[in-house]
């Protein structure tokens, strides 16, 4: 794979093999991620938690980078963690809402 | 190669403002060895009830219940308190543990201490009660001292720092209250021969002096006070506070009124403080006290219910169930606790059974239920933390929900429901065969737990690890672990990330 097909879907399919341990759904349904930008072989995601105590922050986080390090194509990848704007549950999909058992919208 | 720790500047200024807090956490090991000793003791005391069915249909006031108490709150309660208290300030409150060091001296110091005063009590040499109780004592210190430095770093106070630092303020007083009544239980002959001046006759005067101060008191008063110092003091307040955080991260919700919340710890205290002094002293107005402090449930109990009400994860998984049961019966033990505050109530046999129902909903129904409930998410989190974290986005790992087996979950919370019913009724009515039964539907449903508790550890000696690529790249530390190649892997997970 070369760097043009390092795509935002690529990433988000690779994104959605981390999952929040504690709720059993990943990242990307919960809505934590807020932004993947790709430039030649570096890969940057801005992302949030459900709240700042969270206990699985660390880990998560060391997640996401090594899920994209894991991806043919990228060579250095950060992850950059945000509280701005907060997460809330509307910015979950409807297969994270159906995972943690909210109606659909 | 970006690393974990080379994040851009964007990253460690939003980190500086916001410290992961995993970062803040000590390492998993520690608060473990705290709470599976406290389970330990838990499953003891249990057996206990089921084998010795006397200590709940007799009056509390004898040294076999002086001993099982000491063993639910010294050695289960306050054990796993505390261990679970080294994990979740730091996390909670976003800082980090002030010294792992102390903490693990003063596990030593706890087990040996509550051990020991178990055993005396139970053969009544209050000598060495106060021997081990001060070993206890020494421990309580460091775990005070050890967490006072913790707040005292807290980046943003609010009101789950408030419950915790006022927690240590009534363990502390519950420690000293409790030596100054074992203090009075001695005798000091050799005060008649030791000089004042050295250093072993001053501390046998100073003894003598205070047991001289105690004898002031009325004896079943001052443990009473004892006993509600420790157990709404330290563990109600200390639930009520960190449920403050972790309803809401559990549930998807957020504290809907800080000042309702303000509101309840405060009356906790005030309520705690007029309770203690007008228990201590037999006084007349023990019910206003009573009522401040159910005032302080009923408004914990409505920010409870916005918070549940506004939560966006619907389900109420097992855990928050014992957690929410434990915590609806503080209706029952509130009403309780105002008709036993009453001054005129005759002390007959029928008022001494419902102290007897009283104390043991206090320990068994609200605290224990409650921890138990906190546990299922407390011991998943270490386990997976210590074995999963470095795997995360390599591998594919279990969520906490999968680490252990729900149905044995169930299992547990209706045999603990209907072991408290059956014991609580049998303790009211002194019938003794009916608190063996109710003990024994206790003692299967913390076996179930403690079933559960080795499935979770299981997870230490065989973590299920699905590595999601083997291709070796230069720089990228793909998951080749032992952990992961001997991980059980689902066909579905077999080249799942193929790009």
């Amino acid at each position: 794979m070369n760097a043009l097909q390092l795509d935002e879907a690529i990433i988000l399919n690779a994104l959605r093999e981390v999952i929040d341990p504690e709720i059993g759904c990943n990242i990307v349904d919960l809505g934590l991620i807020y932004n993947v930008r790709t430039a030649g072989t570096k890969a940057r995601v801005t992302m949030t938690l459900t709240t700042p105590g969270c206990p699985m922050s660390e880990s998560i986080a060391h997640g996401v980078q090594m899920a994209l390090l894991n991806l043919e194509g990228v060579e250095d990848a950060e992850v950059e963690l945000v509280w701005d704007p907060p997460w809330h549950p509307d910015m979950m999909t409807e297969e994270g809402r159906h995972r943690v058992g909210m109606t659909p919208r | 190669m970006s690393g974990v720790n080379s994040q851009p500047a964007a990253t460690r200024q939003n980190a500086a403002a916001h410290a992961p807090a995993t970062a803040n956490a000590p390492s998993g090991m520690l608060p473990l060895r705290f709470i599976l000793t406290g389970v330990l003791a838990l499953a003891v005391g249990m057996v206990w009830v089921a084998a010795r069915p006397d200590v709940l249909t007799t009056y509390h006031y004898n040294q076999y219940v002086i001993a099982l108490t000491h063993l639910f709150v010294l050695g289960w309660l306050c054990t796993v308190v505390m261990g679970a208290m080294y994990q979740l300030v730091p996390v909670a409150l976003e800082t980090k543990l002030h010294s792992e060091r102390m903490a693990k001296w003063q596990f030593v110091f706890q087990v040996v201490g509550f051990a020991g005063m178990v055993w005396m009590f139970w053969i009544w040499d209050m000598k060495q009660v106060g021997h081990f109780g001060s070993a206890l004592a020494v421990g309580v210190g460091l775990f005070v001292y050890n967490l006072a430095r913790t707040l005292l770093r807290v980046p943003r106070w609010n009101v789950v720092a408030t419950a915790v630092a006022s927690g240590l303020f009534w363990l502390s007083l519950t420690i000293l209250a409790g030596l100054s009544i074992a203090t009075a239980k001695c005798t000091y002959e050799s005060a008649e021969t030791l000089a004042a001046t050295s250093v072993l006759g001053a501390m046998i005067h100073g003894l003598r002096s205070l047991a001289m101060f105690m004898a002031r008191f009325d004896q079943l008063g001052a443990m009473h006070a004892h006993a509600h110092l420790g157990v709404v003091g330290f563990f109600i307040m200390v639930l009520v506070g960190v449920s403050y955080k972790l309803v809401p991260m559990f549930t998807l919700s957020e504290v809907q009124s800080k000042a309702r919340a303000a509101c309840s710890v405060a009356l906790l205290n005030l309520g705690l403080a007029g309770a203690g002094a007008t228990i201590l002293l037999r006084s007349p107005w023990k019910p206003l006290f009573a009522l401040v402090i159910i005032a302080g449930l009923a408004v914990y109990g409505w920010e409870l219910t916005q918070i549940l009400r506004a939560r966006k994860r619907r389900p109420l998984d097992w855990a928050l169930r014992y957690f929410l049961t434990a915590l609806a019966l503080l209706v029952p033990v509130s009403l309780m606790g105002a008709v036993l505050s009453w001054p005129t109530l005759p002390l007959n046999a029928t008022t001494g059974q419902l102290e007897n129902v009283y104390g043991f909903l206090g320990l068994i129904g609200v605290s224990s239920f409650a921890i138990l409930g906190m546990l299922y998410k407390i011991i998943p989190f270490q386990v997976w933390f210590t074995t999963y974290s470095q795997h995360i986005g390599r591998s594919r790992v279990p969520a906490l929900a999968d680490m252990y087996s729900a149905r044995w979950q169930a299992a547990g919370y209706w045999l603990f429901a209907a072991g408290l019913l059956v014991t609580s009724l049998a303790t009211f009515f002194s019938h003794a065969a009916g608190v063996r039964l109710g003990g024994l539907l206790l003692t299967l449903s913390v076996g179930t737990f403690i079933v559960n508790v080795a499935k979770i550890l299981h997870h230490l000696v065989r973590p299920r690890i699905t590595p999601l690529s083997l291709k070796p790249r230069p720089g990228v530390p793909t998951d080749t672990s032992p952990a992961a190649m001997s991980g059980s892997s689902s066909p579905k997970a077999e080249n799942a990330f193929a790009v």
